[in-house]
């Protein structure tokens, strides 16, 4: 297909931060989870930190996403309708109103933006009910809401990614890295930031901070990986069309972002601090600069990939 | 489900009257739009949520360098594996009875992931209504034996409307009589069912490869990806899991956490 009479979506900056949030929360729940399932009491202000921060990043998500729709009145017809049709689609489950289905990734997003969101609730609520003492021995609901929420933040920080890949952007349909690579921005943006507000708030807890610097560069490296199997699907998928969205990426109107927000200011810096002293020091200062340069990157790879691929060539 | 409906468009028969964006235009109620400049007879340079279909004027020159002038009614393809159907997170993208593809005005939120997801760039997002909109095969004719508007007007038969079994048959029929005739280049597109996207239920004629007009070589279904795209996510995820398990897990300096 001439690339030029392919159609954009056109979402608007509140699907990019969207997608940013939800990665934050996704993965800032799946660190303080592993963190509480590990030792409880040593990684107390990780948990505390990452379940709270996983509420608040995903409060606004649903928002967002309504005041987008072109009919925001009918936001739950993601879910559900009054009399849905028999034939909506081959992957579709329809139980009375409701409707899953499996082979439209904003669907199944929606039903996980809502499960999410309970445990996300459920998870700071066991942190609330036991710093203020109103509730004890919630170990075992703690630990089933946290490996549930869990998978559901996997799947919040990766779906948008497996979104963009169903679509036939030129961009978009021949790349399959971009769920993989939103899981790693999800898992570094989410310690990144419980590392910015552990940091910020003065605590002294470079054992924790270091830990949390370990995760953010891990999953940054695996981030550099994706990005790079990425460019490199796309650049082998042998069309024309392709190739020059790619470079509208690459080297059009997106690449100083790109190559310099992305690849150099949130991936390489970061790594080249963390492995150069940060992570042993976990200086707060350090740490702190770490985590804003991880999250202006994060922002930057939803924003730039997702504008990038909606630009209609001409 | 009833038999198949379906339209066969013969771009050798059209002769770039327009008269079916016309009646699709009037039959529908869909307001003009301001004329663009496209650099041919051409207009609009595409579908839009008030242009459902339109005839695409295609200038190519042969290799004797003449200039070819190619015609071409486009329209929704009303894909038996249809990408927008699939996306469709509301489920106001339906399959009919007769195997078209329609949107429920009353259901659609206006979310355009079908926009991105259509591999023809087909349907368009309506910004008074705030809905998708796209051809319906004139859903509320065909439903009363009538034909949807365009082919009812096309004065050259060059769009054809009917069974697709039947329209199949008479379609292979064409395409060996003109490539008879000396059109090498002749070729059905969309027709086969084991082909593409299950096959079109709009399919086409052409004189010429289909990328000259403007039609993907080889359209894909876009959520054909949800399946290696999820499973490399969660090797990811397994990956970042370990990598943050391993972090925690290692012996340090315990204390001022």
């Amino acid at each position: 297909m001439e690339p030029g009479l392919l159609k954009s979506a056109d979402w608007p900056l509140l699907i990019d931060l969207y997608f940013f949030l939800g990665g934050i929360a996704g993965g800032a729940f799946v660190i303080a989870t592993i963190a509480h399932m590990l030792d409880s009491q040593r990684y107390r202000d990780v948990v505390r930190v990452g379940y709270y921060l996983a509420l608040l990043a995903i409060i606004p998500a649903p928002i967002f996403l309504i005041v987008d729709l072109g009919v925001p009145s009918r936001f739950l017809h993601m879910m559900m309708v009054a009399k849905p049709d028999p034939a909506i689609g081959a992957g579709a489950v329809s139980i009375g109103p409701f409707h899953l289905k499996l082979l439209s990734p904003m669907n199944v997003g929606a039903w996980a933006l809502l499960g999410f969101s309970l445990f996300a609730f459920l998870a700071a609520l066991g942190v609330f009910l036991e710093d203020t003492k109103r509730a004890q021995n919630l170990g075992t609901f703690r630990v089933v809401v946290g490996v549930i929420g869990g998978f559901f933040g996997f799947f919040i920080a990766a779906y948008p990614g497996v979104l963009l890949g169903a679509t036939a952007r030129p961009l978009f349909v021949s790349a399959h890295w971009l769920g993989a690579m939103f899981v790693a921005v999800g898992l570094a943006t989410g310690g990144a930031a419980i590392a910015l507000i552990m940091a910020s708030m003065g605590a002294q807890a470079r054992d924790a901070l270091s830990r949390l610097m370990k995760v953010t560069a891990f999953a940054l490296i695996i981030e550099l990986v994706t990005l790079i199997l990425f460019l490199v699907t796309v650049s082998g998928a042998g069309s024309a069309g392709i190739s020059r969205a790619l470079s509208v990426l690459v080297s059009g109107q997106y690449s100083v972002a790109f190559w310099l927000g992305i690849v150099v200011v949130g991936l390489l810096v970061p790594l080249a601090l963390q492995f150069g002293g940060a992570i042993k020091k976990a200086n707060p200062v350090m740490v702190a600069l770490i985590s804003v340069l991880v999250l202006l990157g994060g922002f930057l790879a939803k924003w730039v990939i997702i504008g990038a691929g909606q630009v209609v060539l001409s | 489900m009833a038999r198949t409906l379906a339209m066969f468009t013969d771009v050798s028969l059209c002769i770039g009257c327009r008269a079916c964006q016309v009646a699709c235009k009037q039959w529908n109620e869909l307001p003009a739009e301001e004329p663009e400049w496209t650099g041919t007879y051409q207009n609009h340079a595409n579908f839009t949520d008030k242009t459902y279909r339109l005839v695409r004027f295609i200038e190519k020159k042969d290799e004797k360098n003449q200039l070819q002038w190619h015609l071409m009614f486009d329209v929704c393809k009303h894909c038996a594996q249809a990408g927008c159907l699939e996306a469709c997170p509301t489920g106001a993208i339906y399959r009919t009875q007769y195997g078209t593809v329609n949107i429920n005005q009353d259901i659609c939120n206006g979310c355009r992931y079908c926009v991105s997801a259509c591999p023809f760039g087909v349907v368009a997002f309506n910004h008074d209504t705030g809905r998708a909109n796209k051809c319906t095969f004139c859903n509320d004719r065909i439903h009363n034996g009538l034909g949807p508007a365009c082919a009812k007007a096309c004065p050259t038969e060059s769009i054809q409307f009917g069974f697709r079994d039947e329209l199949a048959a008479k379609a292979q029929k064409r395409v060996v009589t003109l490539r008879e005739m000396g059109y090498k280049n002749a070729q059905l597109y969309g027709e086969d069912q084991k082909g593409p996207l299950g096959g079109l239920n709009a399919f086409f004629l052409l004189l010429d490869r289909p990328s000259v007009y403007g039609l993907p070589e080889k359209p894909k279904l876009p959520q054909s990806n949800v399946y290696v795209d999820s499973l490399l996510s969660i090797g990811s995820a397994m990956l970042v899991g370990i990598g943050a398990v391993v972090a925690f897990r290692e012996r340090g300096g315990k204390g001022d956490s």
